[in-house]
């Protein structure tokens, strides 16, 4: 791993891979040499050294309490997150629920993000040719009856009528006889199909039924996937002056959308960690983690949260095997000492099925020993010192 | 099925050999237990791993070049 894209001497490259610097900081050392023309071996040997002894220096010592950091380092920016739910990102007129909400939905591991949403990018022809990325519009955006034509009753014959809209049909390439059989079977109703028209009616003359009829079609996904309301196409700009076209939705159905052809199943997200976890694994379920609270506090303007603090939280909610939230339900709820646990939320409950079940507090953890009054185990706290005599 | 080990999300999971777990295990001081965890079920797990292994992942850290960490196979 010496080669370097840089314009730098040997003997340089040497000397600064012999630092215990991390890849990034040798590239950064590399680029500050190179800028600054006629650098000697000798004074690039001295940055190094400068370079790795800050390094060594900022490192995070051993006993340190990282997660009381990283607490109070999301905790105080966070109090500048906005509270309303509800703000057009900047993305394809997508509504996506940010700032607090945002954050809390996250490591709360709700089930389902108040608004689901997955960028969608394709493959090949389907992200360089429009109506190619429509062909996959329309295998993803739930077509309801109402996007294909238009629907009346008739409550003297006690019908329901449906006049198809043809140019529509043929563009999310679908036949009126195929709205009908789907009819058919989700409503289990006899039509009459006739060219672009669709009717048909209850079994018994009953206006109530009727009206039930026309409720329930107005429900039926003709084509698309159910969760996903609508789909947004964006043309995007790619490194390479290229442009291609992403698509953003509005509800996610993330492992139906994978094997969809024309879709990019390498790049293809979603920000519904739960359905990453299920398709992808925990390791990608935390790299998700990662990227959407960092985006969360970006959009707010808070990037200055080292992300060193997000991995940290996105390790601890996939550390056995599955996302777990942080609160009652998740880490803080399957802690083994019972006053910790007692300590954070619904004190008396806590309290009482202890002693019910004879549970014994070993006194390991921080919470417990506060409480107690000893010294935590962190820090100088868990170091203990004598003085030693020496024999002579 | 789509190949989940594409994605750019998953990084790289390989199975650990027994002697170079060792390795892993007194480099830290650890037991295999103290590992996190990945579910047997796993979409990015390899198809030869079964509970016991350890998993070795390769991850594009934002921190360092590349981050190594490991994973014990849990039901």
């Amino acid at each position: 791993m010496t080669e370097t894209e840089f314009d730098v001497s040997d003997d340089v490259t040497a000397v600064v891979e012999d630092t215990q610097l991390p890849r990034r900081l040798k590239d950064r050392v590399y680029r500050t040499v190179e800028e600054r023309d006629g650098v000697t071996v000798e004074q690039a040997d001295e940055i190094a050294k400068a370079v790795e002894t800050r390094y060594l220096d900022t490192r995070i010592d051993p006993l340190d309490p990282v997660g009381t950091v990283s607490a109070q380092s999301i905790g105080e920016p966070g109090t500048q997150l906005t509270m309303n739910t509800f703000h057009y990102a900047g993305v394809a007129e997508i509504d996506v629920t940010q700032g607090l909400p945002r954050l809390i939905e996250l490591v709360d591991a709700r089930k389902t993000p108040d608004t689901p949403t997955m960028s969608i990018f394709l493959e090949d022809e389907y992200a360089t040719e429009r109506e190619k990325a429509h062909e996959v519009v329309w295998k993803i955006e739930a077509t309801k009856i109402l996007a294909l034509g238009d629907v009346s009753t008739n409550v003297a014959d006690m019908r329901v009528v449906i006049s198809l809209n043809e140019d529509t049909l043929a563009e999310r390439m679908i036949t009126p006889e195929e709205v009908a059989e789907i009819i058919e079977d989700h409503l289990g109703v006899q039509t009459v199909q006739q060219g672009a028209t669709i009717e048909f009616g209850p079994e018994e003359p009953s206006y109530r039924d009727l009206l039930q009829l026309v409720e329930e079609l107005r429900d039926i996904t003709f084509k698309g996937i159910e969760e996903v309301s609508r789909v947004v196409i964006r043309r995007e700009e790619l490194d390479d002056g290229e442009e291609e076209f992403v698509l953003y939705t509005e509800g996610s159905a993330f492992g139906d959308v994978l094997s969809i052809e024309g879709v990019d199943a390498s790049r293809t997200t979603c920000n519904n960690i739960h359905e990453i976890y299920r398709n992808l694994g925990v390791e990608a379920a935390r790299e998700t983690i990662i990227e959407e609270t960092n985006n969360t506090l970006a959009e707010q303007g808070l990037d200055d949260v080292n992300v060193r603090h997000l991995m940290l939280v996105a390790d601890i909610m996939t550390n056995r095997g599955e996302i777990e939230s942080i609160g009652r339900h998740g880490i803080s709820g399957s802690k083994q000492s019972v006053l910790a646990r007692a300590a954070f939320e619904v004190t008396v409950n806590h309290l009482l099925n202890a002693a019910i079940h004879g549970e014994i507090d070993d006194l390991d953890g921080v919470t417990e020993n506060v409480i107690v009054g000893k010294p935590i185990k962190l820090g100088t706290g868990d170091v203990d010192l004598r003085m030693g005599s020496t024999s002579r | 099925m789509v190949d989940v080990s594409q994605h750019e999300l998953v990084p790289e999971h390989t199975v650990l050999d027994e002697e170079v777990l060792e390795g892993v295990l007194s480099e830290y001081d650890i037991d295999r237990t103290d590992l996190p965890k990945i579910k047997r079920t796993d979409p990015a797990l390899p198809d030869e791993a079964e509970i016991g292994d350890v998993i070795k992942i390769v991850r594009n850290s934002r921190t360092t070049d590349q981050a190594v960490v490991y994973r014990l196979v849990v039901d």
